[in-house]
């Protein structure tokens, strides 16, 4: 759990932390690889909801380096295979993800991350 | 022009019984029409479909379906059913000739003798099958319904009243409803994990096909508690998101969290994408537009409060003086911290829910959750005070309990504009129309501790808040 589909859709929401507050930065992460079922068309209709540069440095933080620097003009079932590998496949299982603006530390325990704000952090 | 199909439903939940259908002919595509008259409250229904495999994917699909028949008669005697029969030669004469058969009779509310049903059957011999009958491997089995009028609560003989039927229906059975059985796979007594207020297993499937869940999809669960929901809709193929105030509620006991171990048992585990503990109405989501369905139970403090973070305003304390230095939280990741939490009043939380749908949701994305609601006061306005512009209401289908009962709400969005993110301040502000009408679920919580009593309801300290504040 804490995969890098989720880690590409979370940013830190403490109060005032609007810009700069993703993407989390993973610390001291235990990763695991589990296989999940490969379904080509759900990849390729989420690939414009993905902020593309976030998940290629996300998965080369995690040793992944198969994803280009740009996503490719034809996508084939090669290219959707890395994909999915570094979207569904790669479990963070411990360790935390810090905001890059204001150092907020969001622990992941058991796989399951920490998301809740501290009275002070709230509006 | 269609084919007429009999469908027999399930003797329970009759207003979810058409959402469903007309959800699963959503999810593949194809129309469904009612010939009037159209009684849902009776488990028979005749369906107008294009072709027989829309009648299969219907009863494979649909949790409140027992059988799908094409359809050939029906009459308030037997007389009246064999005269439509014959009329209807040309929908059964293929199977005359040399085609392996069988009869099904059944009733409902009723046991037919077995000399009666020998009697039935042969009182369609006009019909002159001339294949061999076949009891374990038909080709065709022809099946006929005596419907009775409900006898609970009476005492009587048994096979009293025999033939003394309501109606009479008659088809040849194209599928028994194959998702019905679904009900003991998803028992939550069989279940690895599960919490007090864990939603029993064929309402659970009953909103799964309510969110059209299918590969492919991502659906997210922001209430997710024991994720009952999950499950189900996991196992139509969709992949599951869930966020839920409290990580205890998903976590379980053991080390690998209860939510996965349960989505384990039913083979769906890895469909579970995450879960993360956050409270929805201050959500780190990025962006909007995400999922196709939001599927939930929203908590109404019966037996689990609706909580959010902030502290419970106390106007009988005087407020505490702000610290001057902020609050720096210094623990250690083995002693997490736990934020304060107010409580979460219902028609607010809805409110704000139907925002948050507007915003996660894809185009055509569906909001599906329950909505419990005081018999007496309910008024179709309460749904309509909840929604916004580009959300419009599918379904609204009552599981009624007496004084209080909860409506399963599927509401639609019906925009491809883009929305902000919602501020979560519906508590403080009044309809945007500046109207002041006060749902029936509101201080559902309170009214439910009173035993619903009206006039203390209305007076009660409390409970009826001015709305113009």
């Amino acid at each position: 759990m804490v995969r890098l589909i989720t880690h590409n859709l979370l940013a830190c929401h403490a109060k005032g932390c609007t810009s700069n507050n993703f993407p989390l930065q993973f610390k001291d992460v235990q990763v695991e690889l589990r296989e999940a079922e490969f379904n080509p068309d759900f990849l390729r209709g989420f690939i414009p909801r993905l902020e593309w540069g976030a998940l290629v440095d996300a998965a080369r933080q995690l040793g992944d380096t198969s994803l280009p620097a740009e996503p490719p003009e034809m996508l084939d079932v090669e290219f959707l295979q890395k994909l999915h590998h570094v979207l569904l496949e790669v479990h963070v299982e411990e360790g935390a993800m810090i905001c890059p603006n204001c150092n907020h530390v969001y622990p992941i325990s058991n796989g399951i991350p920490n998301m809740l704000l501290a009275e002070h952090e709230i509006g | 022009m269609g084919i007429q199909y009999l469908f027999i439903f399930a003797q329970v939940h009759d207003e979810f019984r058409i959402p469903e259908l007309f959800s699963v002919a959503e999810l593949h595509g194809f129309e469904i029409t009612f010939p009037p008259p159209a009684d849902v409250s009776r488990p028979f229904m005749i369906l107008v479909l294009e072709n027989e495999l829309h009648a299969r994917l219907l009863a494979q699909r649909c949790i409140l379906v027992k059988y799908a028949c094409e359809f050939y008669g029906r009459g308030k005697t037997y007389m009246e059913l064999h005269e439509q029969t014959r009329s209807n030669h040309a929908r059964w004469s293929k199977y005359v000739q040399d085609t392996p058969f069988k009869f099904f009779i059944s009733a409902y509310n009723h046991t037919i003798p077995q000399r009666r049903q020998k009697d039935i059957v042969e009182s369609f011999d006009y019909m002159d099958f001339q294949g061999k009958i076949d009891m374990h491997n038909p080709e065709v089995t022809l099946a006929c319904f005596e419907e009775y009028r409900d006898k609970r609560g009476t005492t009587r003989h048994k096979h009293e009243g025999d033939g003394d039927f309501e109606e009479v229906f008659f088809g040849r059975l194209v599928e028994e409803g194959t998702a019905r059985p679904l009900i003991k796979t998803f028992d939550v007594k069989k279940r690895t994990y599960y919490g007090n207020t864990s939603m029993e297993a064929e309402i659970s499937l009953l909103m799964a096909n309510q969110t059209l869940a299918s590969p492919g999809k991502l659906i997210y669960d922001p209430f997710i508690g024991t994720g009952s929901m999950a499950y189900t809709t996991a196992y139509f193929g969709a992949l599951v998101f869930g966020s839920d105030i409290d990580g205890r509620q998903m976590r379980g006991k053991e080390k690998q969290p209860g939510i996965i171990r349960a989505a384990a048992q039913y083979g769906v585990a890895h469909r579970i994408v995450d879960l993360c503990t956050f409270d929805v109405t201050r959500n780190p989501w990025r962006c909007g537009e995400l999922f196709d369905a939001i599927i939930t139970d929203p908590p109404y403090g019966v037996r689990a409060g609706a909580k959010r973070l902030g502290r419970k305003a106390r106007p009988d304390k005087q407020q505490r003086a702000k610290p001057a230095q902020p609050f720096i939280s210094k623990q250690l990741d083995d002693q997490p911290y736990i934020p304060p939490t107010m409580p979460y009043e219902l028609s607010s939380l809805v409110g704000d829910l139907v925002l948050l749908a507007r915003y996660l949701l894809k185009p055509r994305g569906r909001l599906v959750f329950f909505l419990p609601t005081v018999t007496d006061e309910y008024e179709e306005l309460d749904i309509q005070t909840m929604l916004c512009d580009g959300m419009e209401v599918v379904a609204n289908s009552l599981q009624n309990f007496g004084s209080w009962g909860r409506r399963l709400i599927t509401i639609r969005k019906i925009t491809s504009e883009r929305y902000p993110p919602p501020m979560f301040t519906s508590a403080s502000n009044i309809s945007e129309d500046g109207s002041a009408h006060t749902p029936a679920h509101k201080y559902f919580r309170e009214k439910y501790f009173q035993g619903f009593r009206k006039s203390e309801s209305e007076e009660g300290q409390g409970v009826t808040r001015s709305t113009s504040g």
